[in-house]
């Protein structure tokens, strides 16, 4: 038992030994490697790899070389602590990351507390810049704005019987209650509000029942996975109902999950898909990622996550330091109108990203997503 | 004072140095080694010593964490004199649960504690009587704040946890050699036995639930201090399947074998991060490994000795 | 009404596949008095190759979708069947003399093994079973529309448990298992081999749970390495809920763990809908600890 015991704090103490002198400028990625978003993970991961390796054939910054940390949250908040705390302790002057409002909000103060700046890419629940947090931004807009436009599309659509199907999940809930808010203002008929249990697989009986309802539309908040399936069971349940989906059901794993057949006619509304986007960054951006890995980029919050690389790294060479409090006010008060990959990118103070970036989309399978105007 | 004792209180105090030396995450992961160790200790009373199967002990864990965050952000109630009131509700839970359950046998036992976490787990995802903040779990929680300073770093959370494992450890150890700590050996042993000399089973089954449930739910208020934000996947089965490990790894029963088993089977997988993939597989492979070679566990309980005492 | 006798098919398809694993868990505590923690993950491990099967072979294309089909069932049953074997050998042969609690401790650790070896081998995102393989229109029962591949997963299960069922009552091996299951000791005083009848159970068991994994695979559409668990813990309830040890009772377990929970997610909540199976499960072992139809396992104090 001693002898364990000294053996153990000695290998632990020589652990510590191992983070050997930087000569690189660490930024940190904190995505899900694993778990039901492990696409969007990976895809994070490659997109900044891709725009470090850029960075670092092009003199560096600062003249020294940018590495990637990546650690893995798993999709769950508890790894995302435990995660936090790990790239906390590795020496980062920054994070990106990550994708899902209540795993972002499970490290943010853990980075708070050492003063670590957060970009999120994929975290819209309003709450997040709330809280006061001065070194926390995100590229990706707020479930306000979202829900705006989605009770927006619903009425343009003429829908006025609605369903709303959410997944008790911070940014699910948010995105639902705000979106119930603008519709009831403007008086259409939500005949259903309640929540399903993601990560099932068997969604049938909630299909059943919300047919009973009898709804015009069904608007569901949740994620891709979930969508998916929803999607695919309602159609074997006959059941024609269009579904229209918010930005998080914007994966193309959707028409994979659901099969062609029934994805096809799905509507989201979303951040524009990377093919989609029309800046000369993003086209460039785009045939890079091409070259570099095979395939164009399939999600937008990998690209989101790339520019929130692009911000850093900007600040950091203009304020030519890494110190993070100079970073953060930077961020804040200096970056105008950054040409983005996804647009153009200003923070307010609160850390959130000002401008319009919604638009509506429809799944139509021989060309993928389709941009509808 | 014996060399073992001394040797002991060396390397304890050499352990109680390690913050200086280690960076914030390696004393980060000995908090969490600390936690689970707590966790371990708490259950072997139910597992280890009394001998009942218990998968469910992070239903207790729960319960401790989110009344006190409840409490705490409802009503800003201090944490710190929130732990013994997480305790209590833990215990008083337990006493609930277990009366109608405490007279299943072995595997049927199992399988109830294993639906019972499960049951809480989905309650807290279920925003049970609105309080609990579903899956999104309760945030803001405080940190505790003991003579003005506020527990916060992880060298704070160290000193805190490790003396509190010490108190823990102290009076388990005295619970031990007491005639209830000898009584739950003896039921576990042997229960028909047990009652026929006596022992009312019942009532120490249900008494060494409520030590354990309470301890857990401590526990419970310390981690939730920690995180500052609680959310309803730290308190799964999984968990459960953790703290049952440390115990029967480390050896059920004996107080030192548990903390050596938080230490393995918590530190253990962090120090070898780097092989991070197949770490698990391992792990799974590592379980059933030691069931074949070495079932008692790492360090097996010790049976009490006696020195017979020669008169002439 | 319409309505209930929906949500009512929607219940007895998914306890059929919880029936189907269930039988795994009732097979091996009947013989072993063991709780095989790892035969979730034997669920998975069919889904998995089946799905490696059906890509790297391309059944459907060279048999057509009916033979393709069922020689690729027959090929995942047999392969899951076999490590089911060989976990046994590995795991739990060399502690039949021990404690029951290490037994569950190795299960566990098996589970764990096994769920982390796919992982490893397969990656940690999900994979799609090919989705233009299976018929896709709905029939009309009684009025009602349903689709036709929940009948067919139905019937499959119903039939592969009705074999079990014959194999068990009627087969000299099946006798040998019941034997088995009522006393080791005995049954090998009567000249059993009870090695090969554990082998057997090792066999069938997983391979029916190697069937419902494939099943659910094509059935649903996706599969991740972490599908086993909420399967078997379900199906475990299940079996419990049936009276473990007892065949029949698992069947009737399971269908019946899928009606309550189809029939309790659409009147009282969906939300409570896994909750409300544990708690089913908690007031049966409280009150009728036998299971519906098994063993008595409580001793009052």
């Amino acid at each position: 038992m001693k002898k364990l015991v000294m053996s153990l704090i000695l290998t632990l103490i020589l652990a510590t030994g191992v983070h050997a002198a930087s000569d690189f400028i660490k930024i940190g990625l904190m995505a899900p490697m694993t778990g039901s978003w492990a696409s969007e993970g990976l895809e994070m991961k490659q997109v900044l790899e891709l725009l470090a390796q850029k960075i670092n054939t092009s003199g560096g910054l600062l003249g020294k070389n940018v590495e990637i940390i990546v650690e893995d949250d798993a999709g769950d908040p508890r790894t995302a602590a435990l995660a936090a705390q790990r790239l906390s302790t590795s020496g980062i002057v920054g994070v990106i990351g990550t994708y899902g409002s209540s795993i972002t909000e499970a490290s943010q103060t853990i980075y708070d507390e050492e003063g670590i700046i957060q970009i999120a890419n994929g975290s819209t629940a309003v709450r997040l810049t709330e809280k006061g947090l001065k070194h926390f931004f995100r590229t990706c807009p707020r479930d306000d704005e979202q829900g705006r436009v989605a009770a927006q599309t619903i009425q343009k659509l003429g829908y006025k019987n609605v369903a709303i199907l959410h997944d008790n999940t911070t940014y699910a809930k948010g995105l639902a209650d705000e979106t119930r808010r603008h519709l009831k203002t403007n008086k259409i008929r939500i005949c259903f509000f309640d929540a399903l249990t993601p990560g099932e697989r068997d969604y049938s009986t909630i299909l059943t029942m919300l047919k009973g309802k009898k709804p015009d539309v069904v608007f569901f908040t949740g994620y891709y996975p979930e969508a998916g399936l929803l999607l695919r069971q309602k159609r074997e349940l006959n059941w024609k109902t269009p579904f229209i989906g918010g930005d998080a059901t914007n994966h193309p794993d959707l028409i994979k999950i659901a099969g062609r057949d029934a994805a096809e006619g799905f509507r989201f509304i979303s951040a524009p898909l990377p093919q989609d986007l029309p800046f000369r960054q993003a086209r460039t951006f785009v045939s890079d990622f091409k070259s570099a890995y095979g395939t164009t980029p399939n999600s937008i919050y990998a690209l989101l996550a790339g520019d929130g690389f692009r911000v850093l790294t900007y600040a950091i060479e203009k304020t030519k330091s890494l110190d993070k409090k100079a970073i953060s006010k930077y961020l804040h008060h200096q970056l105008k109108s950054f040409r983005g990959l996804t647009g153009r990118i200003t923070f307010n103070d609160k850390g959130d990203r000002i401008g319009d970036i919604y638009s509506n989309y429809m799944v139509v399978v021989k060309t993928f997503f389709e941009l509808q105007q | 004072m014996t060399t073992k004792t001394g040797i002991t209180c060396l390397l304890m105090l050499l352990f109680f140095c390690c913050p200086a030396v280690l960076n914030r995450y390696w004393v980060d992961v000995l908090n969490n080694v600390g936690l689970y160790a707590l966790l371990g200790l708490s259950l072997n009373i139910i597992l280890g010593d009394a001998g009942l199967f218990h998968m469910g002990h992070a239903a207790f864990y729960a319960i401790g964490a989110y009344t006190a965050a409840i409490l705490n952000t409802q009503y800003n109630i201090p944490m710190l004199y929130l732990i013994p009131v997480g305790g209590i509700f833990a215990a008083l839970f337990s006493a609930i649960i277990a009366r109608p359950i405490i007279h299943l046998r072995g595997d049927y036992l199992l399988v109830v504690t294993i639906g019972l976490v499960e049951i809480v787990r989905i309650s807290l995802v279920n925003d049970v009587f609105g309080l609990t903040g579903g899956a999104n779990g309760i945030f803001g929680i405080d940190r505790m704040i003991i003579a003005g300073m506020k527990i916060r770093r992880p060298h704070h959370f160290f000193y805190f946890i490790y003396v509190f494992m010490i108190i823990t450890v102290f009076m388990f150890s005295r619970l031990k050699q007491s005639r209830f700590g000898r009584a739950l050996n003896y039921i576990r042993e042997d229960e028909t036995a047990a009652q026929g000399s006596g022992i009312h089973t019942a009532h120490y089954k249900l008494l060494a639930f409520i030590l354990g449930a309470g301890w857990a739910g401590m526990t419970g208020v310390i981690y939730a201090s920690k995180m500052t934000i609680i959310s309803p996947e730290s308190f799964s089965f999984w968990e459960s399947v953790v703290v049952f490990m440390i115990v029967i790894l480390g050896g059920s029963g004996s107080i030192s074998g548990v903390i050596l088993g938080a230490f393995l089977i918590i530190g253990l997988p962090e120090i070898f991060r780097g092989f991070a993939e197949a770490r698990m597989l391992v792990f799974g492979g590592a379980m059933m490994l030691l069931m074949i070679f070495r079932p008692q566990g790492i360090i097996a309980s010790v049976p009490q000795m006696y020195k017979i005492r020669n008169k002439s | 009404m319409e309505q209930f006798f929906l949500q009512l098919t929607n219940g007895l398809t998914v306890g059929s596949i919880y029936a189907l694993i269930a039988l795994g868990y009732t097979m091996v505590y009947g013989v072993l008095k063991l709780i095989n923690f790892a035969h979730g993950d034997l669920f998975t491990t069919g889904a998995y190759l089946g799905f490696t099967v059906l890509a790297s072979l391309a059944l459907t294309d060279h048999l057509g979708q009916f033979t393709g089909i069922i020689s690729l069932a027959v090929m995942v049953m047999v392969m899951v069947g076999i490590i089911g074997i060989i976990l046994e050998r590995a795991a739990y042969k060399p502690l039949r003399q021990s404690p029951r609690l290490s037994a569950v401790v190795s299960a566990l650790g098996a589970s764990i093994f096994i769920q982390n070896a796919i992982m490893l081998i397969y990656g940690a995102t999900f994979y799609f079973y090919p989705q233009d393989i299976l018929p896709k229109f709905t029939i009309d029962i009684f009025g009602i529309a349903i689709p036709i591949m929940r009948c067919i997963v139905f019937m499959v299960s119903i039939a592969l448990m009705a074999s079990l069922y014959i194999f068990i009552q009627k087969t000299t091996m099946g006798a040998a298992i019941r034997a088995a299951a009522i006393d080791q000791d005995a049954a090998r005083l009567m000249g059993i081999n009870v090695d090969r009848v554990i082998s057997v159970v090792f066999f069938v068991g997983p391979a029916l749970g190697g069937a419902a994994g494939l099943m659910v695979g094509m059935y649903y559409g996706h599969i991740n390495f972490t599908m086993g668990w909420v399967y078997g813990l379900k199906a475990f309830t299940a079996a419990i809920l049936g009276g473990i040890g007892n065949i029949p009772g698992a069947m009737l377990g399971g269908l019946l763990l899928g009606v309550i929970e189809s029939l309790g997610a659409a009147y009282i909540s969906f939300a409570w809908k896994d909750a409300l199976a544990f708690c089913v499960l908690i007031l049966i072992l409280i009150f009728r600890p036998t299971g519906l139809l098994g063993e008595r396992v409580a001793e009052k104090i």
